[in-house]
């Protein structure tokens, strides 16, 4: 209300005066004109608000204080000449540019930049504040918690928080982390390990060997029977003498001899696997067995007809192996057979029976036959101590021989390397010109599957999971 | 009766073991990093007796491993930097895949490592152990320093392995520990005595290397990773055992020599040391400075005479020793350029001789050509333009063959051009019976000090020929006696037959006893005697070695015929060529 009432004495004071000059047109008043009035009692409050016209009041109000921020005051109460100034200023800028500025300039170089003047805002309103900018929020709070932090370090409490800080060990940039440095490092120093401390072990040995086991922390005792060697070969085999440089004659030719033989043997397991391989001639299709493949059944009985003699001689073949197998299954020929065996036995009364086998009735056992072979039996019995005897000391000499030999350790076996050997005429007559033969490193990784250290392998071969597809492109296609 | 049924393979052999892949999935570790370890810790795979039990009925092939090594790995600390390095590898790939540099530099900062320290003193619990062991690790070193550095394994590896076995090589040299060296087609094996051990290795010659591609790298380099370890402390105790300085330094009046030259043409400051240690030709410096080392003599206990005897022998033994160790001793070598200068300059320097080299060769060349105190010049061609009066002009295989028969041959052999006898494998050690060729026939008797070589065949023949007649002696002898009993027998034949002799009596003749004959002769009876004692047993036995043993003299003797023959033929050639 108080607002209506200051807008009303607004319109009254203003726009009655005689000189004030309106920003806009009165359109409006045409159009309240054209409509007709429409009758309310303004005795409410309610009413007032909602059907008094104050179209008009606020528009003027509008203008005011449009007038006030842009023109700085009201153009009714500013004098003529400011206003021309004003005025005259927007037109001289395009007329007279340099002329006269050029002379202004020199004597009053202090004075300021007509344009710096004009453009100088000349506003009555003042920008709006930003209130945040100088106030600070909890100012109160933060303000009371500094006080009490200063009457605090003024007994000399230091904070939590700090003395957190404080406690925190230092921690030294320039010293880095010790970093166990690479196994191939070649600069990396070597100490006596064989010493009386090894450095390492030296807690778990001095600790209290009760708190170790319980711990969890007690050296573990490597099996003595890791440190068995798996072979009894030695780590370096020394080439052959024929293997010098400069070889002797004949243990050139003794190792010649032996890799000629080794040759030998290859090529004698290639050609068992070729022989075996090859397809037998007479199993071969020629066109005399095609065509009577294909004649088969046809013209059998046209064949067969013409000669008798053919037929009989047929029927002969077919007799005699008839013949034959009636021989050997005569009962004649297996009485035979048993009479042999059983004179065989007599004569050899220890061949069929072990000779131990005694008689249950020890009076059966006088008349027995078998005290009568005493000697043979003993007889016997050293031939078969000495047969198991022979047969221990086979299997010794087997198992150390196997010794020396390579265990089978995985899928593939051992293969021995070819045996390196320089031709008579690849001997070089000077260690210049001497060419290495084989290779060292193969060498010694035979060396190590021979010794059963490692097992042999293969190299993996790469295996492609997804199949690749070729597909010739269009536009190559027409091409090509 | 009754109780719980057995069920197969729950006990006995089945139980003992554990295939590989089964062992890989306990340890939880790849299959490249199980057999990583398994190569570190000394597990090697074991051949089951029945394989079927083992393998539960199957007769598929697998590799097995005995089940409490499995147990004993699980407790290898190193397993677990395993795994940590597999995650680091994995985090790397990732930072990686993500561009992320920072990251990727943080992690390469932290890359998990491990010692192998504890592997070796567990595995090799004493000293001794471990120089048993070194032939292998010399090996690899050996091998491994002389790769280029292509990629085939880590350039560090090859540089330490260089370091480890010039430490080595210049123990060997300071103890002067060598005995054999042998040049083969392969390359050149060496036999060393360090501490009562024989300790073998073999070096490759330079440059020969072409890859093999059925060699697995990743396991060799694991051997070597954990020999590169073995043999650097053995080096330090070895060093030790010397009081030389570890890690090596050169003798301080050396390096003020070796210093005038400039060192800058060889190499950077940084490695000017490691390339001077490595040319071998100065000595070391020691922890006590070098004194003249009193010679250890060996203790000597009055006790027994048999003991003494062997004292003796055991003394003369070390003398001749001490003297083999220094047969270059007091010559001055030059090496030319085409020969291997490393492998020579090691072998001189091992037994007392002084050596040096062009100045453009190597480092650490210590004087000139042009120097006139030089003894012998090595070298490999044809013929040398400008030729000393005093020096011999001689080729490699000399130094070996020195080497070889511990005392310096005749050097006419070995002269510029000549053909070199050959070079003969100190390695064989040839036994009673076997065939000997003729060339070490003759070493051996210049060994016994006897006359040199031309004038030594004939003398061979002389000899043949002497033999001969005693054999012939003998018979005669013989015949003599035969005569005399069937003398005898006539006489009492015709004294049966009861008729009067023919006595004479004629002066008697004086035997002339021959001692040495008949102790000979006594011994041989003795011989026979205990033959015929003989058991069945050892009879048999006895009569196989002896067959053996004829055999191998057959063997040789046609050997030896065939070389004969050979050489007449050569001779006849030869003969023919001057016609």
């Amino acid at each position: 209300s108080f607002k209506m009432a200051a807008r009303r004495r607004l319109k009254r004071v203003a726009s009655s005066q005689p000189g004030f000059l309106s920003f806009k047109s009165p359109s409006d008043t045409t159009a309240s004109v054209g409509s007709r009035r429409k009758r309310v009692n303004k005795n409410k409050k309610k009413n007032w608000n909602k059907y008094s016209d104050v179209n008009d009041v606020d528009e003027f109000l509008e203008d005011i204080r449009h007038q006030e921020r842009t023109t700085g005051g009201l153009l009714s109460e500013k004098t003529d000449d400011r206003i021309l100034d004003s005025q005259r200023n927007h037109n001289h800028k395009a007329e007279t540019p340099q002329a006269d500025e050029g002379k202004k300039r020199r004597g009053k170089a202090s004075r300021p930049l007509r344009i710096d003047l004009i453009l100088q805002p000349d506003s009555l309103v003042p920008p709006p504040k930003d209130i945040l900018a100088y106030q600070q929020p909890n100012a109160k709070k933060l303000r009371r918690i500094a006080q009490k932090a200063e009457q605090l370090a003024a007994k000399g409490v230091v904070p939590r928080k700090q003395k957190r800080l404080l406690n925190r060990r230092p921690v030294d940039k320039t010293v880095k982390k010790a970093v166990t440095e690479a196994n191939n490092n070649p600069d990396r120093d070597y100490y006596d390990i064989w010493g009386q401390v090894f450095p390492l072990w030296e807690s778990k040995v001095s600790a209290d060997p009760w708190y170790l086991q319980q711990t969890g922390k007690k050296l573990v005792k490597r099996p003595e029977k890791l440190n068995e060697k798996p072979s009894v070969l030695p780590a370096v085999e020394v080439i052959a003498p024929g293997g010098s440089y400069n070889p002797d004659f004949f243990s050139h030719q003794a190792l010649l001899q032996e890799a000629h033989q080794v040759e030998v043997q290859k090529k004698k397991q290639e050609d068992k696997l070729e022989r075996q391989l090859a397809i037998n001639k007479e199993d071969k299709a020629t066109e005399e067995t095609n065509l009577r493949e294909q004649v088969e059944g046809l013209d059998n009985d046209e064949e067969s007809a013409p000669s008798k003699e053919d037929e009989e001689a047929a029927l002969a073949a077919i007799a005699v192996p008839r013949k034959s197998t009636q021989c050997s299954g005569e009962p004649q020929h297996l009485f035979i057979f048993l009479k042999v065996l059983v004179k065989f036995r007599r004569l050899k009364p220890g061949a069929f029976s072990h000779p131990l086998h005694l008689p249950a009735n020890p009076s059966a056992f006088l008349l027995h036959p078998i005290l009568f072979q005493l000697r043979s039996i003993k007889a016997s019995i050293r031939q078969q101590e000495e047969k198991t005897k022979s047969k221990q000391m086979q299997r010794r000499a087997k198992q150390e021989a196997q010794k020396v030999q390579p265990r089978r350790l995985g899928k593939l076996k051992f293969q021995a390397p070819d045996l390196d050997v320089q031709l008579s005429d690849e001997l070089a007559g000077s260690l210049r010109q001497l060419k290495p033969e084989g290779s060292i490193l193969k060498d010694r990784f035979k060396s190590f599957q021979k010794r059963n250290l490692i097992e042999p392998r293969e190299r993996a071969k790469f295996k492609r999971k997804l199949k690749v597809k070729y597909v010739e492109k269009r536009a190559f296609k027409e091409i090509t | 009766m009754g109780g719980i049924q057995k069920k197969k393979y729950e006990r006995g052999s089945a139980t003992n073991y554990i295939t590989r892949n089964r062992a890989r999935k306990k340890l939880m570790l790849s299959l490249p990093d199980f057999r990583r370890l398994c190569i570190l810790k000394g597990i090697y795979p074991h051949e089951p007796k029945h394989k079927k039990k083992v393998n539960k009925g199957s007769t598929a092939p697998r590799t097995f491993y005995l089940l409490k090594d499995i147990r004993f790995l699980l407790h290898e600390p190193i397993v677990s930097k395993f795994r940590e390095y597999k995650i680091f590898v994995r985090k790397l790939r990732r930072a990686y895949g993500k561009t992320e540099w920072s990251a990727v530099e943080r992690l390469k900062e932290n890359k998990p490592a491990y010692k192998l320290d504890h592997i070796v003193k567990e595995r090799y619990p004493t000293f001794i152990d471990a120089l048993r062991d070194i032939d292998d690790a010399l090996c690899m070193c050996f091998l491994f320093s002389t790769f280029a550095r292509t990629g085939k394994c880590h350039v560090q590896t090859i540089q330490l392995c260089r370091r480890l076995t010039v430490e080595w090589m210049n123990y060997v040299i300071a103890s002067r520990a060598l005995r054999k060296v042998f040049l083969s087609i392969k390359g050149i094996y060496y036999q060393a005595e360090v501490m009562g051990q024989l300790i073998t290795w073999l070096v490759p010659y330079q440059f020969s290397h072409d890859h093999p591609t059925d060699v697995d790298y990743r396991v060799m380099a694991t051997f070597t990773e954990l020999y590169t370890t073995l043999l650097g402390f053995v080096n330090f105790r070895l060093y030790q055992s010397l009081n030389l300085v570890y890690p090596p330094k050169l003798d301080s009046k050396a390096e003020s020599e070796l210093k005038e030259v400039e060192e800058e043409d060889y190499a950077m400051n940084s490695e000017s040391h490691t390339e001077k240690l490595s040319a071998l030709s100065s000595s070391l410096a020691r922890v006590v400075s070098s004194e003249e080392e009193e010679e250890a003599k060996l203790d000597q206990f009055p006790d027994e005479e048999e003991d003494m005897e062997k004292m003796e022998a055991r003394e003369k033994e070390q003398k001749q020793l001490e003297t083999q160790k220094k047969i270059f001793e007091g010559l001055k070598f030059f090496i030319n350029r085409e020969v291997p200068r490393e492998s020579l300059a090691f072998v001189i320097r091992c037994f007392g001789g002084q050596v040096s080299w062009d100045k453009s060769v190597c480092i650490g060349s210590t004087y000139d050509v042009t120097d006139e105190t030089i003894t012998h010049q090595i070298v490999d061609r044809p013929n040398v333009d400008k030729q000393y009066m005093n020096r011999y002009y001689i080729q490699p295989q000399w130094v070996y063959d020195c080497v070889n028969t511990k005392m310096r041959l005749p050097v006419e052999d070995y002269f510029l051009g000549v053909t070199l006898p050959p070079h003969l494998s100190p390695f064989v050690e040839e036994k009673e019976g076997d065939y000997v060729p003729p060339e070490k026939l003759k070493i051996m008797a210049l060994q016994r000090g006897e006359k040199p070589a031309q004038q030594q065949d004939e003398e061979e023949d002389e000899e043949e020929e002497e033999e001969e007649e005693e054999d012939e002696n003998e018979e005669e002898e013989d015949d003599e006696e035969e005569a005399e009993e069937k003398n005898l027998k006539k006489m009492e034949e015709q004294r049966s037959q009861g008729k009067s002799l023919q006595v004479k009596v004629t002066p008697g003749k004086v035997k002339a006893e021959n001692r040495a004959r008949l102790e000979q002769e006594e011994k041989a009876e003795e011989k026979r005697l205990a033959i015929m004692m003989m058991k069945k047993k050892e009879k048999y036995l006895y009569d196989k070695i002896m067959f053996g043993k004829k055999r191998q003299v057959r063997e040789a003797n046609k050997l030896a015929a065939k070389r004969k023959a050979h050489d007449d033929a050569e001779k006849a050639k030869k003969k023919k060529a001057r016609k």
